[in-house]
C-alpha cells in the first residue's frame, strides 16, 4: 500500500514537473509575488508559523475568486455547472440573499483548495505524525499525514479531503482525495465531483517566503489538471483569530 | 430616490480603473463601484463585528433631513492588524467615510475610507 502512495505522490510530482514550463510562463504572466526584502534561508522540513497569500497587482485581479486568469478547461458537466451556479465573489456577482455559494449559504466548509481563497491567514503546526494546517477562516483545520500511512481503502466522503503528505527534499507533497461533492473548486462557481484529486507542494522558498503549487484532477469536471500557485509571507507578530461563518447569517440583514 | 441624490453629501464622481480591483468582495453586484460618495456626521453605532465592521452614522442632507447611513468595511480580523480596536469609534464621535455607493439608491456605503474628526484617517485594509 504504501508503494502505491508514493507512486501517486511521485506521479502527482511528475505531472507538476512536466507542467513546470506552464507553470513558470504563468508566474512571469503573474508576476510572481515575493517579498523584496532578502531573507534568511528556509529551516529544514518546516512550515511552522503564520503566513499570508501575498499576491501581485497581476494576481489580485483574480484571486478575489479564483486561482487563475483564464479559469480550468471544463467537461461539459462541469461547463453547465459553471454557467449555472450563482456565486457571490468574482466577476458573476450575485447578491448575498440569491447566491448559491454552499460557503455563503450554509456554512459548509470550503473544501480543498477553496480554502485559501477565504482571505484570512493560516498557521502550520507541526508534530511528528501530522502537519496540521489551522486556517484563520471559520477555524477550518486540516490534517496532513506524514506518517508515512495510505489512503484509507474505503474513504468516508469529507469536505476537506484525506490529506497524506511526504518531504521531497525540503518541499512538502500533499496529497488529498475523498472529497464529498458538496464544496466548490473556488469562489467563482467551478464545480467538482467526489472524484477531486488535489496535489499541493508546499515549497518554503526562504524564512519568510512560502510557495504552494496546486493541482487539481477531476476527470468528471475537468477537462486538464488545472494548475495554480499561491504564495504566502511570514507573519511572525500574527496570530490567529476567530473568525465564525455563522456570523455572516446576520450580515444578510444588513445588505439589501 | 434612485436618480435623486438629495443628500448632503460629497458626491465624487470617479472612474475606478478595474486593474488592481479584485472582487474579493461578496455580493459587490449590490455596489455601483465606478462612483464614490462621501458622508459624514456623528456615529450612531459601530459594531466591530464579523463579517463586516458596521459604522452607523446620521448624514444631513440639502433639505436638512437627517438620514441614518449605514458604511460596511472588511472583517475585524483584518482591521485589528491595521490598528483598529473596537473602541477606534465611539458613538458620537464625528466620521467621514467614502465608498461606493449601492445602485438601488439606499443609505448605503461599501466603505473605502475613514477619517476621524482630527483629520487622521483610519486605514481600512485595502476596503475590501
Amino acid at each position: 500500500m504504501r508503494s502505491h502512495v508514493k507512486g501517486l505522490i511521485f506521479a502527482g510530482a511528475a505531472v507538476l514537473a512536466f507542467s513546470s514550463g506552464l507553470r513558470a510562463r504563468m508566474g512571469q504572466q503573474a508576476g510572481a509575488a515575493k517579498s523584496p526584502a532578502a531573507s534568511a534561508p528556509a529551516p529544514a522540513h518546516d512550515l511552522s508559523g503564520v503566513w499570508n497569500m501575498h499576491s501581485s497587482p497581476a494576481q489580485r485581479k483574480f484571486l478575489g475568486s479564483t486561482y487563475t486568469q483564464e479559469g480550468p478547461e471544463m467537461t461539459p458537466w462541469g461547463k453547465a455547472k459553471y454557467d449555472a451556479s450563482k456565486p457571490s465573489n468574482g466577476p458573476r456577482s450575485n447578491a448575498l440573499k440569491v447566491t448559491d455559494d454552499p460557503v455563503l449559504r450554509s456554512c459548509l466548509p470550503p473544501g480543498t483548495p477553496r480554502i485559501y481563497l477565504q482571505p484570512f491567514p493560516l498557521q502550520f503546526v507541526q508534530t511528528p505524525k501530522e502537519v496540521i494546517i489551522l486556517y484563520e477562516y471559520d477555524h477550518t483545520v486540516r490534517h496532513i499525514f506524514v506518517d508515512g500511512r495510505p489512503h484509507p481503502a474505503d474513504i468516508t466522503p469529507t469536505y476537506m479531503g484525506h490529506s497524506i503528505g511526504e518531504w521531497d527534499g525540503n518541499t512538502l507533497v500533499v496529497d488529498t482525495t475523498g472529497f464529498n461533492d458538496k464544496t466548490w473548486l473556488d469562489r467563482d462557481g467551478h464545480h467538482h465531483t467526489d472524484e477531486l484529486h488535489v496535489v499541493e507542494r508546499f515549497h518554503r522558498v526562504d524564512r519568510d517566503n512560502l510557495q504552494i503549487d496546486i493541482t487539481m484532477e477531476d476527470p468528471k469536471a475537468l477537462a486538464k489538471p488545472w494548475i495554480a500557485q499561491l504564495n504566502f509571507q511570514l507573519k511572525p507578530d500574527w496570530d490567529i483569530m476567530e473568525l465564525a461563518c455563522t456570523d455572516n447569517a446576520a450580515f444578510e440583514d444588513f445588505e439589501k | 430616490m434612485k436618480d435623486k441624490r438629495t443628500i448632503f453629501v460629497a458626491l465624487l464622481v470617479g472612474l475606478m480603473t478595474l486593474a488592481n480591483l479584485a472582487f474579493a468582495h461578496h455580493g459587490t453586484a449590490n455596489y455601483e463601484t465606478t462612483k464614490t460618495i462621501t458622508v459624514k456626521g456623528p456615529v450612531s453605532d459601530f459594531q466591530f463585528i464579523n463579517p463586516h465592521v458596521i459604522i452607523i452614522l446620521d448624514g444631513k442632507d440639502e433639505t436638512g433631513k437627517v438620514q441614518k447611513w449605514q458604511g460596511e468595511l472588511t472583517s475585524p480580523n483584518r482591521l485589528t492588524r491595521a490598528g483598529w480596536t473596537k473602541s477606534s469609534i465611539k458613538p458620537g464621535d464625528i466620521v467621514t467615510i467614502s465608498g461606493y455607493p449601492t445602485k438601488s439608491g439606499e443609505p448605503e456605503i461599501w466603505i473605502q475610507k475613514v477619517v476621524l474628526a482630527s483629520g487622521d484617517e483610519l486605514p481600512t485594509g485595502g476596503g475590501n
